[in-house]
């Protein structure tokens, strides 16, 4: 019976995937009892899609490798949303399928493919790597799998691209956290709107760094601003004295990083032991450079530091303040910026069900109603742009100071309403 | 590049080398008295460089550290080896696969009792500040690294030459079983051997710590991938050997790093091949004779 329901229910999603022998036979066989035997049936199996069943949350995070604590702290906030929603989104019960990554491109495309194939999802959200997300891009559009992106950053998920290489947009994937162009052109624009017209460059060598480090020089360029040269160090770099030493014999004393976790770590703590702030240099970055994660390792190291994010956990408004209290008394510990990606990802599609009545059987009113959703986020007002489905959010200038022996991230500056160009 | 750029990258290779070395040399040591790669000896100097850190935060001293560690990762040798390596001994392929095992579980293990978070540890108290040297300031910590890596090698070098310890394991190297013939209780010099690589390799987890952080995946980069270039480019085995490997790898690696950085991840791959090619056996590599 179970086999029978989850065809019928794929069918009228309009899905395609590949029969396994088993589900077949059971499909089948279902089939054929049903066929005798109609009365058997009840109605609520008949009419599967209908509002109350529960809905499956195919979740794709890295639960090992190095990226361990941020699919971690993703599934702290899946849970978390759903402990205060009485495990509903609407009025259907969640059941949530984990699998891990581990960052491989290779396992979580497999894992994709479970989701789509074996578990049938009814949407997926997830995903770490932006490299990742690149490699299920063309699986998850075919599927016409809605697909939330709670993580990966790369501009090319949510624009045209030429060729769709690397990856392109979907009608079917929404981005609830922000792509790299939002953390790093309008902090370069605003720099140089300001008078801080010309940097150095400093940013880990892999696809998101050198996008970061683009976008952010695009926006400086816009008003005559300019980058005078650059240190790459490879991802996940062992010593960056020899980095830093390049940038203290080089003149330019603004510097623009793009680094995060144990790299962020290692570039501030060699910044500091080979004396850049007392010969005049000056940190600038996109916001994971400072957070959390980081800022508890290097404390006052960081301070004076200036970094651009969608969100930062001493943003003052309600809705923050609320969310921050009640993750606290949940749990030991402050929400990091990967816990507000994937609630307010849980957040989007809550919304999506309430306006649908549950029923995700049309799978374009379900986009619609991603389209058409928009709520206040702890990191304030949360919209999908309906061209790209990547969100239009304000962006923070946060300054790292050290106050009451904390070392955070203050709010200096608002940039409201910032779209992804979508090409 | 100006001078002064060259004498601070210089001086941030040898540092970096002197790290290399502390860290390759336990592997070296079990490699060249017991004939085994312990591929484990990544995960040991993550253990150390997470033992060293709750260390830290009990007792705040980072010199207590740096006893401790050792001697917990030589304890975990001295119960790994005979339960273990023992019974494997002189089959090359299970003693790989058992000490990746042992690696996997070990990581495991520390990802279960520390967490998975980024960690790091500072410079001692003394150690931590700077001094001016041609070009400005430069962190006393590193020259502690670069006389700290001396010493060691000088003290490794004094053992192995001038004590009957070290006599033992040049005889143990050229011919276990005729010195096993001689009386000497070779399964507790196997042993005590292993227990002293892995407390080399904790030593390294501490003295590192403050320069390449302390985190998941430190267990293969830097720990077993920047050991096994050492020890391969140096010469298998040796001490002068892995003194030699890390002495060049550590300022190429930082040279090539900022010269080519469009292939950083590349260079030292580069210099693995191309001491192979010149030199198959390593810098200062002996042709080992078959047993």
């Amino acid at each position: 019976m179970g086999g029978f329901v989850k065809n019928d229910l794929a069918a009228k999603r309009g899905y395609t995937y590949r029969l396994t022998r088993r589900q077949f036979l059971v499909a089948t066989s279902a089939a054929t009892l049903a066929a005798c035997a109609p009365g058997a049936v009840t109605p609520s199996a008949s009419s599967s899609a209908a509002p109350g069943k529960a809905i499956k949350i195919g979740l794709l995070l890295p639960f090992s490798g190095v990226y361990a604590e941020l699919g971690t702290s993703m599934r702290r906030a899946t849970e978390f949303y759903l402990k205060q929603h009485d495990n509903k989104l609407a009025n259907r019960p969640v059941t949530p399928v984990y699998a891990d990554d581990a960052n491989v491109t290779a396992t979580g495309i497999a894992a994709t493919q479970k989701f789509i194939d074996q578990d049938q999802v009814d949407v997926m959200m997830g995903v770490v790597p932006t490299p990742l997300a690149y490699g299920i891009r063309n699986a998850v559009h075919a599927a016409k799998l809605i697909f939330i992106d709670t993580n990966a950053g790369g501009n090319a998920l949510t624009r045209d691209t030429t060729n769709c290489t690397p990856s392109c947009k979907s009608p079917y994937i929404f981005r609830a956290s922000f792509s790299s162009y939002q953390i790093s052109y309008p902090i370069g624009d605003y720099l140089s709107a300001k008078g801080t017209k010309e940097f150095f460059l400093a940013y880990a060598n892999y696809g998101f760094g050198t996008e970061s480090a683009a976008d952010f020089t695009t926006g400086l360029k816009k008003n005559g601003g300019t980058t005078t040269g650059n240190v790459a160090p490879p991802l996940g770099n062992a010593d960056f004295a020899p980095f830093v030493t390049q940038i203290k014999n080089q003149p330019t004393k603004n510097v623009y990083s793009f680094f995060s976790g144990a790299d962020a770590i290692g570039f501030i703590k060699s910044w500091n032991s080979l004396g850049l702030p007392a010969a005049g240099y000056k940190m600038y970055g996109a916001g994971f450079l400072t957070e959390q994660d980081v800022l508890k390792e290097v404390k006052e190291l960081a301070n004076g530091a200036i970094t651009s994010l969608f969100w930062a956990v001493e943003l003052d408004n309600a809705e923050n303040k609320k969310f921050v209290a009640d993750f606290q008394k949940q749990y030991p510990l402050l929400p990091d910026v990967f816990t507000v990606q994937q609630y307010d990802g849980m957040r989007a599609l809550d919304e999506a069900l309430k306006a649908l009545g549950g029923d995700t059987s049309d799978k374009d009113k379900f986009v619609k109603a991603l389209e058409d959703v928009s709520f206040k986020s702890p990191r304030g007002d949360f919209a999908f742009d309906k061209a790209t489905h990547n969100p239009i959010q304000d962006i923070y200038i946060r300054e790292v100071k050290t106050q009451n022996g904390q070392t955070v991230n203050t709010i200096s500056d608002k940039i409201a309403k910032v779209t992804d160009p979508g090409k | 590049m100006s001078l002064e750029l060259v004498f601070q990258q210089a001086l941030n290779g040898l540092s970096f080398g002197a790290l290399l070395f502390i860290l390759a040399s336990g592997l070296s040591l079990v490699f060249g008295m017991m004939d085994v790669v312990n591929l484990a000896h990544g995960a040991f100097y993550m253990l150390g460089a997470y033992v060293a850190l709750s260390v830290v935060q009990l007792t705040g001293s980072f010199w207590l550290a740096m006893l401790a560690a050792p001697l917990a990762l030589a304890l975990l040798g001295l119960v790994l080896e005979p339960l273990l390596l023992r019974r494997l001994r002189g089959r090359h392929l299970d003693q790989v696969l058992v000490t990746i095992g042992a690696s996997l579980v070990i990581v495991d293990v520390i990802g279960l009792l520390w967490g998975r978070d980024v960690r790091s540890l500072s410079a001692p108290p003394g150690l931590d500040g700077s001094v001016t040297l041609i070009g400005g300031v430069y962190p006393v910590y590193r020259l502690f690294v670069i006389a700290f890596g001396v010493a060691l090698a000088v003290a490794m070098s004094v053992v192995y030459r001038r004590t009957k310890i070290g006599m033992l394991i040049r005889a143990g190297v050229g011919d276990a079983e005729m010195l096993g013939a001689l009386g000497v209780n070779t399964n507790r010099l196997f042993a005590s051997t292993f227990a002293t690589g892995a407390a080399l390799a904790g030593l390294a987890g501490v003295i590192a710590a403050p320069v390449f952080g302390v985190q998941p995946g430190m267990d293969t980069d830097p720990g077993l991938l920047y050991s096994l270039v050492v020890v391969v480019v140096g010469g298998l085995g040796t001490l002068s050997g892995a003194v030699a490997g890390s002495l060049l790898v550590g300022p190429a690696d930082t040279f090539g790093k900022v010269l080519f950085q469009d292939v950083a991840l590349a260079v030292i791959f580069a210099i693995v091949a191309l001491v192979l090619l010149l030199k198959p056996t390593g810098l200062l590599g002996r042709i080992r004779v078959a047993r």
